[in-house]
């Protein structure tokens, strides 16, 4: 017996949910809103017509994001934004706690950085980070539905979350110490 | 596996910790290493802080109506392709 596929007059109701998460994803990802908002849309059209292909029972979520990704692959990344000849892979950020901790060890700072000013600086990450820094820690997909909607092995998934959060939590570190949030950390001879 | 941990090795585990991706036994040692390290529960305590406030400050973004109209509008004509 072949695996049902979905009925038709369920697409609405499975995908149309996905609406905010989709335009979310498409935003980080092209940057830029009317960008975000033709792929969102060629997103649910391709996904309309492959509908038969969708297996009931699993995530439609996953599914939604995969067509969104390779959507946004081959037909809206541009290629200038890639990263400059950087192994984002061996790049190691400086952690910003260990300057923050002094101060504001529980990143209470973080509540006063403006909403538009996160945005950017996730935007600025290397496409490769912001990609898994989306799924999992706005959209909150597990590592195992990242990996599979990214194609990649788990233990790629987590050395870039790992690298991605580092990496913004030190720009929005050093933003808290230029807008006076938090005092810039005193040089180590200056300390009592 | 060695039954206590070390900082190093409790920070480089935080983030899955706090985003329940560890073994149950693994979430287990951390859990007992913040117990006794005053450091690194300050550092879990921040990476909490930094993921809710991701959460808040990024997924609060919806879909514009517009464009959600559109894309109905456009599933209910007769060929949406």
């Amino acid at each position: 017996m072949s695996q049902p596929s979905a009925a038709p007059q369920t697409f609405e109701a499975e995908v149309l949910p996905q609406l905010d998460s989709l335009y979310r994803l498409a935003l980080r990802l092209t940057t830029d809103p009317m960008r975000a908002e033709d792929l969102v849309q060629d997103t649910v059209l391709k996904a309309f017509r492959a509908w038969h292909r969708f297996q009931p029972g699993t995530s439609v979520r996953s599914w939604l994001f995969t067509i969104l990704r390779n959507t946004f692959i081959n037909d809206y990344r541009r290629r200038q934004r890639e990263p400059i000849a950087m192994d984002i892979e061996a790049a190691e950020p400086l952690a910003a706690f260990r300057p923050a901790a002094d101060e504001d060890p529980e990143g209470a700072y973080f509540d006063q950085i403006v909403d538009a000013k996160v945005l950017e600086a996730i935007d600025a990450l290397p496409d490769d980070f912001r990609e898994v820094l989306v799924l999992s820690d706005v959209e909150h997909m597990s590592y195992a539905e990242i990996a599979e909607v990214l194609g990649l092995p788990i233990g790629t998934v987590k050395s870039r979350l790992f690298r991605a959060r580092r990496q913004l939590q030190r720009t929005l570190y050093d933003y808290a110490v230029e807008m006076g949030y938090l005092k810039p950390r005193p040089a180590p001879e200056a300390r009592p | 596996m060695s039954e206590r941990m070390n900082c190093r090795e409790a920070i480089e585990l935080l983030q899955d910790y706090l985003k329940q991706e560890l073994t149950p036994e693994s979430a287990d040692l951390i859990t007992a290493h913040l117990q006794r390290c005053r450091h690194c529960f300050d550092h879990a305590e921040y990476e909490r802080k930094f993921l809710l406030m991701l959460e808040r400050k990024a997924g609060g973004q919806c879909c514009p109506e517009r464009l959600r109209l559109k894309i109905l509008a456009r599933l209910r004509t007769p060929d949406p392709s």
